[in-house]
């Protein structure tokens, strides 16, 4: 403890105009409430994935109708008769001028005669006077199989490898690789923690899934790499500082732009979450809340996770104090 | 440094006032009821199936013909592409193998005009095999109809890739439109085969998409590079139409339309009022909470931040006449809200920094000039970084003819077909010009802004920049 408190005094030598909070020594915490949180994500799939239409493949049933119908009454009540999120849709036929009533929904064991008139039967006692009846069902493949996701999966290989790589080259002072490797598992785990948010909430893997995954990539990265820039621009001005002085006090130069973006990108998602809620659009809470969490988490990495990781990793090669610039820029690799 | 004048505040407002309302009001003029559209507004953006509802079309293969799973996952592809080419970013499209349907959805709002759904099905269901014949001769089937009878020199399975081409007649000023044709190996030497046996005799070579004859373009060299053109009375609409065919290739077998119908939003009823209120409400959070905390800057920052909207929308609406228009999406909207993150992150680390030279005791000038300075490089990585990414994924889903895809799918994606998922590309492309917009307007825009502002004797206090009272004042 009096190490501690004698590093941060130490620290306040140095010209900065923050209070210096020693992240540094608080790394374990980090580290044990970061893995917590993958692991808890990890395991979430065993509780069960939905995986929406478009990537499993499931049944389109289309009715005709007349009159009016509530679309959001009738998703909620098939919904727990089916097991897994129906969507319901209307349209006018445009070469017979009927209304059209199209469900769509995935299933374990593809469209048996029974379920389909379960959910006829379901569909008829809501709308008792809307003369719904059958038009056509479908049993669809999924739109994008197999070969989308592993082309996704190289897509995101080759965006890290970018990442690594230009984190390397620009952060070269500040051991470039070790650097670009911390940040790309820091962006892991807030892509895997947003995954267990999704799961745990219940809502379906699709492309909601995938653009909340996709912000929270560019968010993520954008998030650490301010925090390096702090530690590459303070290994200039105060040359041959300890390695753990230098995290702590470019960590919390930088606390209060984190604290302040994350608020604004919070509480946006956050007033997208109320709105939907109030206007009853279930469909937009499976993109604004697992974004929330991705927000929070990516905070998190960027301050806590990542910075902790990197210095620990330093410490582990046994370095504690970086070299100048100059020479750095051909040792590291 | 060198001095930001007065003046430049009023004309960077101006010029960002200017743009801002004309994306969002568009330029028309309306002569009795035929309104011309000269820029796009937000009005004429093209709203995705997820929030604005669109068409629903079931395909079934026309005839007797039993399609075999393959045959269907081909049709299914070559109607994607069709999509794909048309800019119809996000489309579903869904296939049953049982009764050989195929079911594509597509955005589409009732009344809209410049948009044809029946254009658009026609198009996307047509079959078109093109052939290269020798000769004119034509023959009749047994139903009466005209069908080519020359031998084939190329079909479309030879060319590699069509595309169109202008050439401008000096003397009357016209401009006459070409397919361009680059053929592959197997066509290259067919074609060399054709046109030596044919030179000699001054023969023709026919070029027919399906029975009809397109043109008829008498050989008058050998051509053994693989370039041919198709000439013929195109427009440029009619010459690119022809090309993106080619280059979507023939469908297996004519399709049909067994339904036709107008489809309500995936998102639910009502999902486009709930963006644009939950929208309107954080932007308006945002200017507050931007100017309670940093003053002057965060009147600056909000002038920026709704210019960098307006630039993202401005590109999607087509505002910009090189670039076409495209479907705005949920992944797409996802990618203005990073954008907008970014873009409020730019000015806070910059306000931050600011503050930070103002509390070392440096003169307004100094504080302002250094803030800006150091704030870049962070600004510049972070956003570069994420251009980086959104050219990843532009090159991982677009189409294939765009030029990310172009350069990706030869070289990390060379083992998969060329995937086109539209709401990912949407997604890249809102992203791209958003941090693209985030350099012009958060850090360019800005500064000259503030400089100028500067200038002023009654914005001189150090509060205005600092946002607290931990600044002294002077």
């Amino acid at each position: 403890m009096s190490k501690q408190t004698k590093e941060a005094k130490e620290a306040k030598h140095f010209d900065v105009d923050v209070k210096v909070r020693d992240f540094c020594s608080k790394s374990k915490v980090f580290f044990i409430i970061g893995l917590a949180l993958i692991l808890i994500s990890l395991l979430s799939t065993f509780t069960g994935v939905n995986v929406a239409l478009e990537f499993k493949g499931g049944t389109i049933i289309t009715y005709s109708y007349v009159g009016d119908v509530d679309e959001n009454g009738i998703s909620k009540e098939l919904t727990s008769l089916v097991g897994s999120t129906v969507k319901v849709q209307q349209g006018d036929s445009l070469d017979s001028d009927t209304k059209t009533l199209s469900l769509s929904f995935t299933s374990n064991d593809g469209l048996t005669i029974d379920r389909q008139n379960d959910v006829t039967n379901k569909v008829k006692e809501l709308c008792p006077d809307n003369e719904v009846t059958l038009l056509d069902a479908n049993d669809v493949n999924a739109r994008s199989g197999g070969e989308f996701f592993a082309k996704c999966i190289v897509a995101a290989v080759f965006a890290a490898l970018i990442l690594i790589i230009y984190i390397a080259f620009r952060f070269k002072q500040i051991s470039g690789w070790s650097a670009g490797v911390c940040a790309v598992l820091g962006l892991l785990s807030t892509l895997v923690v947003t995954y267990g948010c999704v799961v745990l909430c219940r809502f379906e893997i699709d492309s909601n899934f995938m653009a909340v995954i996709l912000t929270l990539l560019g968010y993520a990265v954008n998030d650490t790499i301010v925090i390096y820039d702090r530690i590459r621009e303070n290994q200039t001005l105060l040359p041959g500082i300890q390695i753990r002085d230098l995290v702590n006090i470019s960590d919390s130069q930088s606390l209060r732009r984190s604290i302040r973006t994350s608020v604004t990108t919070f509480s946006s998602m956050l007033v997208v979450t109320i709105v939907a809620l109030v206007m009853g659009l279930d469909s937009i809470l499976s993109f604004s809340i697992p974004m929330m969490a991705g927000i929070a988490m990516g905070t998190f990495n960027s301050i806590c996770f990542v910075p902790s990781l990197w210095v620990w990793w330093q410490t582990k090669r046994g370095i504690t104090v970086l070299k100048p610039a100059k020479k750095k820029a051909k040792t590291s690799v | 440094m060198r001095k930001v004048k007065k003046p430049v505040f009023f004309i960077v407002f101006a010029v960002i006032a200017l743009f801002t309302l004309s994306t969002i009001f568009g330029v028309h003029s309306q002569y009795g009821d035929i309104v011309k559209t000269y820029v796009h507004g937000v009005g004429d953006i093209r709203l995705g199936i997820d929030i604005q509802g669109g068409v629903d079309v079931t395909f079934e293969p026309a005839g007797d013909v039993d399609a075999t799973e393959e045959q269907m996952d081909a049709a299914l592809e070559t109607i994607k592409l069709r999509l794909a080419n048309q800019n119809i970013s996000d489309s579903e499209t869904y296939l049953d193998y049982k009764s050989n349907r195929i079911i594509v959805r597509y955005p589409w709002q009732a009344g809209e005009t410049d948009f044809n759904p029946e254009q658009a099905v026609k198009e996307l269901g047509e079959t078109a095999e093109l052939t290269f014949r020798k000769g004119t001769d034509t023959s009749t089937d047994e139903n009466g109809d005209t069908i080519p009878a020359g031998d084939i020199v190329l079909t479309g399975a030879d060319v590699a890739q069509a595309s169109t081409g202008g050439s401008k007649d000096d003397a009357t000023g016209e401009i006459t439109w070409v397919v361009t044709l680059d053929l592959n190996d197997s066509g290259k030497e067919k074609f060399y085969e054709a046109t030596s046996e044919l030179y000699q005799s001054k023969g023709q070579i026919s070029i027919w998409m399906d029975n009809t004859m397109i043109s008829a373009p008498s050989v008058s060299a050998v051509i053994s590079d693989g370039k041919a053109s198709i000439s013929g009375n195109f427009t440029y609409e009619s010459a690119k139409e022809l090309a993106d065919k080619i280059n979507s290739g023939a469908l297996p077998f004519s399709l049909e339309t067994t339904s036709f119908k107008t489809i309500s939003p995936t998102m639910g009823e009502g999902a486009l009022n709930a963006m644009v209120i939950a929208g309107l409400i954080t932007l308006l959070l945002i200017v507050v909470y931007m100017i309670v905390l940093y003053r002057l800057l965060g009147v600056v920052a909000s002038i920026t931040l709704i210019g960098q909207v307006a630039g993202m929308l401005a590109a999607v609406s087509g505002w910009f006449g090189f670039m076409s228009s495209t479907t705005l999406t949920i992944p797409g909207i996802a990618g203005i809200i990073l954008s907008v993150g970014m873009g409020v992150d730019a000015n806070i680390i910059t306000g931050e920094r600011i503050r930070e030279e103002l509390r070392k005791g440096k003169t307004l000038d100094t504080a302002l000039y250094s803030g800006y300075h150091r704030a870049f490089s962070a600004i510049f990585d972070g956003n570069l970084t994420g251009i980086l990414v959104s050219i990843v994924l532009m090159g991982a889903f677009g189409v294939p003819s765009s030029i990310w895809a172009k350069i990706f799918n030869h070289t990390i994606f060379w083992f998969f077909g060329a995937t086109t998922e539209g709401v990912i590309y949407s997604f890249g492309f809102t992203l791209m010009t958003g941090l693209i917009m985030n350099f012009i307007m958060g850090v360019f825009a800005a500064r000259l802004m503030t400089m100028s502002l500067s200038r002023f004797k009654c914005f001189q206090n150090k509060k205005l920049y600092g946002g607290g009272i931990d600044v002294k004042a002077d």
